[in-house]
């Protein structure tokens, strides 16, 4: 596999999202919006890349016995060093994105690249990896996040185009799992077809 | 049609047949409709006219161009969706919401399973709830109806249901009795007089088409009569324990949607279990979930969701009571 | 390289490296950012309270026991924290009205933070939400200006702080009656920090 297949295929071929369906707690809770989706992914996204890197460079120095516990700590910490730096320089980033981080650490997407990929590529792949797979979760996200606004708030990107409320169902919990569905059923037609 | 294949052989053969059941419940609907037509007038008509049109509309279209399967509109089930998705709503309802109900009770909740005979939950209800969830304030602004033959304006007026009153008067701490004496009277709630969906206002006409669907053996008696008995029990007992705060077991019985879901959509043969105890623990559950959600919960009427919820575990009642099966001995 | 073997030493020796690391790497990056942090949340604090009140040069900060508060609101029973902060606002010597960080636990999400800013009459000056977990697109319209608008310049000596569905005169969020309700808990709370004896 060349370095840009490997970069392409979080967008549809193995996206993490409609796809894989890994990392589904953030998926289904913080898409209440396109920019929450798209705020979400790219945090996630900086913990992904790094954990990639880190775990491939350390990866002949772990048992495997003990790998997981390992990656989990690793990991954790990584996102709490983010948030806290996020707090600490980009108070207003922070202001809108900080209740999601935390949820980072439970996402099974980063702890699925370390264990599927980075822990057997090299430095160089798991970083294109990782860089491809969180772009394709930004991606899914951003998707969810727009259908999601658009049918429960008549909004794009925060920008209303009708007045009122919007079919509220959406911005719920349940309108996540709907949402997140017919999108799969969606592409799965597709993929059928081609 | 394979859709009544449900059981292993041998069956007994009879002339029922699905489109037949169907048709039977849409006549049991019949003096429902009537009662709402006469205390929402013409907007009865209309909204009962666009929800069955759209459940057709959306059945066909479906069919045809996603599933690309033989047209089966005319099995009558799509009609049944439609008039009782109309009968749960409030007659001042735009047009366009009620359309939305119908896309989300065809669309959402039965083809997306196979059609009938596959979906695990009632697609009315689904629809039913998804609006009450999406459009709350459309939802709960319910006209009161007129007297009847009365030509006075429908829409003049818009109260609050029963229920609704009980909740939000309980909110501002008033005392049950004291309550009780703004609530409509039981003839009132037999007859229609009381705010509410166009469907679940006269408790009478909901009891003459069950007892049609029941003497025609569409539905059997186990499912209305444990639904109405535990909630009646369930609501006693807490009215026994504290008059100031819970409304007599009687009184929940007539109010709200209670019966008509106890008639006609919990009995919905595609989503309730298929053996008599099977039916009766589901019955019982509804009932129960009914009562919990309405005295605790944060909506003031729980029928569509203890219905919806009971829905989710049929397939675990099948399991636990599964139908008697001929020619074998245990 | 060679994989490591997974022997008892190897097992522990690399937890206690991987962990000693990450605690080492957490120490050092909370050292770096503390400072900032704090100063980050100071103004946030700052302006909150400058958002609600009338233009002021001094400060006062007092702490109130939550004990000696009249119960107001049916919610208000099951308070958590003790105490309120109230930031009393000075012009030129005059005061010109005080700040209160209120909270409450009934939020559809969980605790709800604001800052109530009091004229020293006793009325609404403005509101400000410090910290919520409400639904986003309904409670989150607690932010909203068509929301908090309408407690602007209201005095809760005549202005009834429940929703209109409770018998009260605040028209709540559409489908969020809970986060409505919350939010006037919070605010008469704040109220009765500063109500004139």
């Amino acid at each position: 596999m060349n370095q840009l297949q490997n970069f392409t295929k979080g967008f549809i071929k193995e996206s993490p999202t409609f796809v894989l369906m890994l990392g589904m707690c953030p998926t289904l809770g913080v898409t209440t919006s396109a920019v929450n989706g798209l705020g979400m992914g790219l945090a996630t996204t900086a913990v992904l890349v790094l954990s990639n890197i880190i775990i491939s460079c350390i990866k002949s120095l772990i048992p495997d016995k003990v790998r997981i516990p390992a990656f989990i700590v690793i990991i954790a910490s990584l996102v709490t060093v983010v948030q806290m730096c996020m707090e600490a320089y980009l108070p207003s980033l922070y202001a809108s994105l900080g209740l999601f981080i935390p949820l980072i650490v439970v996402n099974c997407l980063i702890l699925g690249r370390a264990e599927a990929f980075a822990s057997k590529n090299g430095v160089w792949s798991s970083f294109v990896d990782g860089a491809g797979m969180g772009l394709g979760f930004t991606f899914g996200l951003t998707v969810l996040g727009m259908v999601r606004e658009l049918l429960g708030n008549y909004a794009v990107f925060g920008h209303k185009l009708v007045q009122g409320d919007g079919i509220l169902v959406f911005v719920l919990a349940p309108g996540a799992f709907l949402a997140l569905g017919f999108i799969v059923a969606f592409i799965n037609a597709i993929r059928k077809k081609a | 049609m394979d859709l009544l294949n449900v059981s292993g052989s041998p069956h007994v053969h009879s002339n029922e047949s699905v489109r037949k059941i169907m048709w039977t419940v849409v006549i049991a609907l019949l003096p429902t409709f009537a009662v709402s037509i006469l205390s929402f007038g013409f907007d009865a008509v209309r909204l009962t006219l666009i929800s069955v049109a759209a459940c057709l509309l959306f059945e066909w279209l479906i069919q045809k161009f996603l599933l690309k399967k033989p047209c089966s509109i005319s099995d009558g089930s799509a009609v049944i969706t439609g008039m009782l998705l109309a009968f749960n709503v409030p007659s001042n309802l735009p047009w366009w919401i009620m359309v939305i109900g119908a896309l989300v009770a065809i669309g959402i909740a039965k083809m997306p399973f196979g059609g009938l005979g596959n979906n695990l939950f009632n697609p009315a209800l689904v629809g039913r709830v998804s609006l009450l969830i999406s459009f709350p304030q459309q939802m709960t602004t319910w006209p009161m109806p007129r007297p009847w033959f009365s030509h006075a304006a429908v829409d003049a007026t818009t109260g609050a249901t029963p229920l609704g009153m009980i909740k939000t008067g309980l909110a501002q701490g008033k005392d049950m009795g004291e309550l009780m004496n703004q609530l409509p009277s039981y003839a009132q709630m037999l007859l229609g007089e009381q705010g509410g969906s166009l469907g679940e206002v006269a408790a009478i006409a909901i009891i003459i088409g069950g007892l049609f669907m029941l003497f025609r053996k569409v539905i059997s008696w186990h499912i209305p009569v444990s639904f109405i008995a535990t909630a009646f029990v369930f609501a006693t007992i807490l009215h026994a324990a504290n008059p100031a705060l819970y409304i007599p077991g009687s009184y929940h019985i007539l109010c709200g949607g209670l019966l008509l879901g106890a008639v006609f959509m919990a009995t919905d043969m595609v989503t309730s279990p298929m053996s008599g105890w099977g039916k009766i623990v589901f019955g019982c559950g509804c009932g129960l979930l009914t009562i919990i959600i309405r005295v605790w919960g944060a909506y003031p009427e729980g029928v569509s969701f203890a219905i919806l919820l009971m829905n989710a575990v049929v397939p675990l009642l099948n399991k636990a009571f599964p139908p008697k099966r001929f020619g074998v001995t245990k | 390289m060679k994989k490591a073997k997974s022997s008892f030493i190897n097992m522990f020796l690399t937890l206690l490296v991987v962990c000693a690391l990450a605690g080492a790497a957490l120490a050092a990056v909370y050292q770096a950012t503390s400072a900032p942090i704090q100063q980050a949340r100071d103004n946030k604090q700052e302006e909150a309270i400058k958002q609600v009140l009338p233009p002021f040069d001094e400060l006062k900060t007092e702490k109130k026991a939550l004990e000696t508060i009249s119960i107001q609101s049916l919610f208000h029973k099951e308070a958590a924290a003790d105490s309120l902060t109230l930031y009393h606002a000075f012009a030129n010597g005059e005061p010109v009205g005080t700040a209160v960080e209120s909270f409450t636990n009934k939020g559809f999400g969980g605790t709800i933070k604001m800052m109530a800013g009091f004229l020293p009459d006793g009325s609404i000056y403005k509101t400000a939400v410090l910290s919520h977990a409400e639904t986003p697109g309904l409670g989150s319209k607690m932010e909203d200006p068509s929301f908090y608008g309408q407690f602007e310049g209201k005095n809760p000596a005549s202005f009834n702080l429940t929703v209109k569905k409770d018998g009260g005169d605040v028209q709540a969020i559409t489908a969020a009656t809970i986060s409505s309700r919350a939010y006037c808990d919070a605010l008469s709370t704040a109220y009765s920090t500063v109500k004139p004896q």
